[in-house]
């Protein structure tokens, strides 16, 4: 149970938030109890929905890596809710729990098969809010081998939004699947 | 909830709530949950205001030495 009660989800009227809740239930993340809380705030609820759906399932970085540093992020944030959910587009495209896992614990490890594109994303996500101070000019310029400055802003803000959330959801004690 | 997420507990909940509504805790968790990941994002990337507190234009070197180096946000890392 979430320290504030979620709203009914009749109680959310709005055409475009519904729109945005429909295009989440497709995807899998978030489920409906999230933007059953944020709806308590409507004027950030649906600039919020819309930055998660958009930054998860649109631009130049492949999807299955998203989840997997979507994952990772949940999984260091300690957050229940978020970790527990799964893409669908990510799942239906071959992205096993396996895979998750190998991304989240051992993506550095060679016979597991990242290319070195897929370990600087993932270190990326890994030190961003472990050890920022790591992240710096030459982090950046090993970043730039394999990714644009565009995927670069694209992978960060992806990470800001789902990060940020994800506390979010671990402060207000949120669980999938409990309402 | 950015250094110590786990002090943010029932009880926690209890005292804000003798100050603010539940919608308002909602909005100030939302605002709060946004700028603790897009502090750190932007902090790594090293740029710096545009502008001095009396509303001077300077470069990136001159806000730095004006702002200072990392910021504070990035001293205390990690979800505990």
């Amino acid at each position: 149970m979430t320290y504030v009660t979620p709203l009914p989800l009749d109680a959310i009227t709005d055409s475009e938030m519904l729109e945005l809740i429909s295009q989440a239930r497709v995807l899998g993340v978030p489920d409906d109890l999230f933007p059953r809380i944020i709806w308590r705030a409507p004027e950030q609820a649906k600039p919020i929905m819309r930055a998660l759906l958009m930054s998860h399932t649109q631009g130049n970085v492949d999807h299955r890596l998203k989840e997997i540093i979507r994952v990772l992020l949940a999984r260091f944030a300690n957050e229940k809710y978020f970790a527990s959910l799964r893409s669908r587009k990510a799942q239906e495209t071959g992205l096993s729990e396996q895979r998750i896992d190998e991304g989240c614990n051992e993506y550095d490890d060679d016979s597991k098969g990242f290319s070195e594109a897929e370990k600087w994303a993932l270190r990326f996500a890994d030190l961003l809010y472990l050890d920022a101070h790591q992240i710096d000019k030459a982090f950046y310029d090993n970043l730039k081998k394999h990714w644009t400055e565009a995927q670069i802003m694209e992978l960060g803000s992806f990470m800001v939004c789902h990060y940020g959330m994800q506390m979010f959801m671990r402060a207000l004690g949120g669980r999938s699947g409990v309402h | 909830m950015s250094t110590s997420p786990d002090a943010v507990d029932a009880a926690f909940f209890d005292e804000l709530r003798k100050h603010y509504s539940d919608d308002e805790i909602v909005e100030l968790a939302l605002f709060i949950g946004m700028n603790l990941g897009f502090h750190t994002f932007f902090g790594s990337l090293k740029f710096y205001p545009l502008f001095s507190p009396e509303g001077q234009l300077l470069t990136q070197e001159e806000s730095e030495k004006l702002y200072g180096g990392a910021p504070s946000s990035l001293n205390e890392q990690g979800a505990k």
